[in-house]
């Protein structure tokens, strides 16, 4: 299955983490979730919610004041 | 269920509290942590099903900001966080009884049932304890 794109770009906290995490239950474990946000905040963020929830953080990047998040969904 | 469970104190009726304890459920719910709000005192009255759409939320300044802005609602948070996690919400008996609220004067679909301050404060004794 293709990555999913969850697009939360202006959303203000803490819509961007509740929003992956509704788009992650949704998902087969070991698929992969791209987020995108502009939350500055959502670095640490996704960081310490994939740390809590056992999902991985494959991939975090900046691309302008877009954030890009990778995440995989636990098994 | 990971990390410590959190158990939210909210006594104040002011939009930055209200607003603070439905972002700090909401996150702990979703991260996996088991999340329990007494809601007391002048906070009750919020939740009352005839409190208007407009003026909810009391409060100064920053709660015209927070309009503004259209930061999530507080109470629209807290019904994802039912969804998404394991959190429970209490109308605490004694601010019910003083405010003449029954339960079903209470918004639909997010209080659990009524509940004493000795059993929250005893069940709190096992997590992490937050008073807004």
């Amino acid at each position: 299955m293709a990555t999913q794109i969850l697009d939360v770009k202006g959303l203000n906290c803490p819509l961007p983490v509740l929003r992956a995490r509704k788009a992650l239950k949704d998902l087969p474990p070991g698929e992969t979730l791209q987020v995108l946000a502009t939350d500055p905040g959502a670095v640490k963020d996704f960081e310490a919610f994939c740390r809590t929830t056992g999902n991985e953080l494959v991939e975090s990047s900046v691309e302008g004041k877009v954030y890009r998040f990778l995440i995989r969904r636990a098994a | 269920m990971s990390g410590l469970p959190l158990y939210i104190l909210l006594c104040s009726g002011e939009h930055e509290r209200v607003q603070m304890a439905a972002m700090m459920a909401s996150v702990g719910a979703v991260s996996e942590r088991a999340v329990e709000v007494f809601v007391s005192m002048n906070a009750l009255s919020v939740f009352a099903k005839e409190a208007p759409a407009e003026g909810r939320y009391r409060g100064g300044p920053f709660s015209r900001l927070l309009n503004e802005k259209r930061v999530p609602d507080a109470l629209g948070l807290l019904r994802q966080a039912k969804e998404l996690g394991d959190l429970k919400l209490w109308a605490c008996s004694m601010a019910l009884d003083v405010q003449g609220l029954e339960m079903d004067g209470l918004v639909d679909g997010l209080f659990d049932g009524p509940l004493g301050l000795t059993k929250f404060l005893s069940d709190a004794e096992s997590g992490q304890m937050v008073v807004l």
